[in-house]
């Protein structure tokens, strides 16, 4: 179970790359990249396609990283969106965007045009519902990916981010995934310890992440010149077929740990949720809690409880449960607790910057570095609890990942009407 | 004889046995307490019946039928009489393919019920209890529970009572209170939670109670199957109060909400194995498909028992979903399956049991022999603290917060007893909403 994993998602942190650059050595697979890069030095150009906040942010702890990085073209659905994250972008970081307004575009082919400009790495943080088809593009024009979670909303998108991972691979080039938790160094140190053995075999677990009903989220009101289309696409967070509801948006991080430790995905999952405050229309179609079973190989079963609900109790933990002991987790630290006690703190290095960097190194030296199919597999992991609670029906993974048809596309992408699909319903939502 | 007491041994897991043969001795020591003496193993035994909708009726049958034909209905008392009348006739002639899961003969033979030993009305147990019965069964909604046990027990009656024996924490300190008077007045209570007078449970814990999956380190348990919403509008004429409690099941103040009604099955389970009560819980929930009344359709509960060992509580009555009702102890050797007809053990100490009598019957037989014999049975704190589980589990998903035990235990001040019992008006407490929905 261990070893099946480090060879099909690889992990680099920061001291497993390390490791990796020790195998590897000198020898670079950069044949087929866009670009040959002499160690260390050439200029890295950065195209950011999704201009708004994550995109903001990412874009800036790209270029912060390493040096010689460059921000050249940039691209979201909307002119405003993208025309402020660039003057904010050129406040902060002055000299290296060279964003010329030749090189700015907007609409829904925005990608597209970005990806045609002469960048080297795109930085892909539209709404989670396009990563798909703009991975697909990158990968196929030759460009180094980085790509935010989640990276599909339905089981459709998951495939199509696994065969743009494979040709990526064959194309030298590289994928980072924003799951900072993977290196974040408290939690680097503190699954290594539990894939070495320290608190035995696994056979439970726990992910909780409750709290934040985000209700003040985007804009609240509609323009009266702004389609269903728009209006739906900036209240992207709550419409699922943008967002994948909240579990796979955000909760995908926590899921993905549960990934990381078990060094597996789930085989099976059984879940439960609702919309039971967050009810409003503005809300769109997503629920507002899930509580879902994952069955991990071995009959290994996990719980898995989120909410996004004002005035709850707040948590935002995962726990790991061995036949020698246990390990507790949050965004500060891992505890083990049992025969071989041990605690990680946090050493404050921010895991942003070093998923940037890491990557921007990988490019240069023309390393192997490719998570593609690791995040797809966690983003399934999160779309298959939100598709047993959206149905009430119980899901297995080889089902979901090869067999399920569901695709959550609108049937055209234009600013045009749009019905906001009904919320789920358990027993009559259908599983597709 | 001895082969009762073999079963009885097998029955009780080590700890408990220890408690009941104390609780025998000082029955021996003090045989005036009890409410009537009775020959081990003979005797008459007249039952009465308070609650006469399905499963009372059921509960019955099953009095009736798991001994012998000196086992007597005295008398039954219901809030309304065309469900007692309903109840005396199915009982009189029989029954094909009831819910309760044994068809049977009329048991006209073993009635004794005249028309003076019929109660209606919201007194109507008080009447019953003050007939000449020597054992009651309460299987009212389960609002009226803790009420009508006290009554019981003060009575000096021995008790069978169906689950779940409260709605709420000030209910369940008022079981607990009499449980602990029954047991020194020697008084018999069996609660219906049958599965802990099932063979293959009885079989499976003892094995975990001996160590055959090492250390637990985690469990889950599952009711997640169908139900219903509440259907149609209030008959002309008809009060609010009898609206409700004729359609309980919808309303959070009668029925305590599926996780209470239903779910306490296999929780009690998780109390069982565990040999322990919750410290704290953490849960979720909603209404996604249930419409009318007040109850919610789904929950999802963290549990957290002592040593940091957590367990995960599902429970879902929705239509059309994929249905589970089982329960799995996890242990560091290896772990338990079990669900009502069927479990094993894997791991290091693999088991299969044999299959079991049914239970429904043999909580009966358990609860009556203990009354000839003297010994006398007393399950009430056990049936009030999974009770409390699930009372728990729900104020924590209504509200969102996170509770502790001591806290819902003994400092909880929550009553659901509507203002007074009487057919007038009763609004609808409004459906919780997690956040907002005061803790209380």
């Amino acid at each position: 179970m261990k070893n099946k994993a480090m060879q099909t998602t690889p992990d680099l942190s920061r001291r497993d790359f390390m490791k990796a650059s020790a195998t590897l050595g000198a020898a670079t697979l950069a044949s087929g990249t866009s670009r040959m890069f002499a160690a260390g030095s050439d200029k890295v150009r950065i195209g950011l396609i999704g201009c708004g906040g994550r995109g903001t942010h990412d874009a800036t702890k790209c270029l912060n990283s390493s040096e010689n990085v460059e921000l050249v073209a940039m691209g979201d659905t909307f002119r405003d969106r993208l025309e402020s994250c660039r003057r904010r972008l050129k406040e902060e970081l002055g000299e290296k965007v060279k964003v010329t307004d030749d090189a700015c575009f907007s609409g829904f082919d925005a990608y597209k045009n970005v990806l045609a400009c002469d960048v080297d790495m795109v930085i892909l943080t539209t709404t989670p519902h396009w990563r798909p088809m703009q991975l697909k593009a990158a990968i196929e024009a030759g460009k180094h990916v980085f790509m935010e979670k989640p990276v599909a909303v339905d089981p459709i998108g998951v495939r199509s981010v696994i065969e743009s991972s494979e040709l990526a691979d064959k194309k030298g080039l590289t994928i980072v995934a924003g799951t900072q938790m993977r290196r974040i160094s408290h939690l680097v140190e503190g699954i290594k310890s539990i894939h070495d053995g320290a608190i035995g075999e696994l056979v439970g677990g726990q992910c909780v992440r409750l709290g934040g009903g985000m209700l003040d989220w985007g804009p609240k009101e509609r323009q009266p010149d702004w389609s269903d289309m728009e209006w739906q696409i900036r209240r992207w967070l709550f419409i699922t077929w943008l967002s994948g509801d909240f579990i796979v948006e955000m909760h995908v991080h926590n899921l993905d740990v549960m990934n990381w430790a078990f060094n597996a995905h789930p085989v099976q999952c059984v879940a439960m949720g609702g919309r039971q405050v967050r009810t409003a229309p503005e809300y769109g179609n997503c629920y507002d809690h899930f509580a879902v079973e994952y069955e991990y190989p071995n009959g290994v079963r996990v719980e898995y409880m989120g909410s996004q609900i004002d005035g709850v109790t707040n948590r935002n933990d995962q726990r790991f449960v061995g036949t020698k002991g246990r390990a507790y987790t949050d965004f500060g630290r891992v505890v083990i607790e049992g025969p071989n006690k041990a605690e990680y703190a946090w050493d404050s290095i921010d895991p942003c910057i070093t998923q940037h960097a890491d990557q921007i190194a990988a490019i240069r030296e023309g390393k192997r570095l490719n998570e593609g199919k690791r995040i797809a597999e966690s983003s399934l992991t999160a779309i298959m609890g939100r598709m047993s609670a959206y149905t009430g029906r119980a899901l297995k993974w080889d089902w979901a990942m090869n067999a399920s048809k569901l695709d959550l596309s609108p049937p055209k992408y234009e600013f045009g009407d749009l019905e906001t699909r009904p919320v789920a319903i358990p027993g009559q939502t259908k599983l597709i | 004889m001895q082969e009762e007491k073999k079963r009885m041994d097998k029955r009780l897991s080590r700890r408990e046995f220890v408690k009941a043969a104390a609780a025998t001795s000082l029955v021996g020591a003090g045989p005036a307490l009890t409410s009537r003496l009775h020959a081990a193993g003979s005797g008459a035994v007249k039952v009465g019946l308070i609650g006469c909708g399905g499963r009372g009726t059921g509960a019955a049958t099953q009095a009736l039928m798991g001994v012998d034909k000196s086992v007597k209905l005295w008398a039954m008392a219901d809030l309304f009489r065309d469900k007692l009348d309903v109840s005396y006739d199915m009982l009189s002639k029989g029954a094909k393919g009831r819910y309760d899961r044994v068809d049977f003969d009329g048991l006209a033979d073993q009635m004794d019920v005249p028309e003076e030993r019929k109660f209606v009305g919201f007194d109507a147990f008080h009447k019953l209890l003050g007939s000449g019965v020597d054992m009651v069964i309460l299987t009212t909604p389960p609002h009226f529970r803790a009420e009508h046990f006290e009554a019981a027990v003060k009575a000096g009656k021995h008790v069978f009572m169906e689950k779940p024996v409260a709605v709420d924490p000030v209910g369940i300190r008022k079981v607990i209170a009499a449980a602990k008077l029954a047991k020194q007045k020697g008084l018999s209570v069996v609660a219906g939670t049958q599965r802990r007078h099932q063979q293959h449970y009885l079989e499976i814990i003892k094995r975990i109670h001996d160590g055959a999956i090492g250390e637990i380190v985690a469990a889950q348990c599952y009711w997640n199957g169908g139900g219903g919403s509440l259907r149609g509008e209030k008959p002309e004429g008809m009060s609010d109060m009898e609206w409700q409690v004729r359609r309980w099941y919808y309303f959070c103040w009668i029925c305590g909400d599926h996780i209470v009604e239903q779910h306490v099955h296999n929780i009690d389970i998780m109390n069982w194995a565990l040999q322990a009560h919750p410290v704290q819980c953490m849960g979720m929930g909603g209404r996604e498909v249930r419409r009318g009344g007040n109850i919610w359709d789904h929950f999802a509960i963290e549990f957290e028992y002592p040593e940091g060992v957590r367990v995960l509580s599902m429970c879902r009555q929705i239509p059309g979903c994929s249905d589970r009702v089982s329960e799995r102890i996890v242990g560091t050797k290896g772990f338990a399956y079990i669900d009502s007809a069927t479990g094993y053990i894997k791991g290091e100490n693999p088991y299969e049991p044999p299959g079991s009598p049914n239970p429904y019957v043999q909580e009966h037989v358990d609860l009556i022999k203990s009354i000839r014999e003297g010994a006398a049975l007393n399950e009430g704190v056990q049936v009030a603290e999974s009770t409390m589980n699930a009372i728990m589990g729900r104020m924590s998903a209504y509200t969102g917060r996170a509770l502790k035990w001591d806290w819902a235990m003994n400092a909880s001040k929550l009553d659901l007893t509507p203002p007074k019992y009487e057919f007038g008006d009763l609004p609808v407490a409004p459906v919780p909403m997690p956040g907002k929905s005061p803790l209380v």
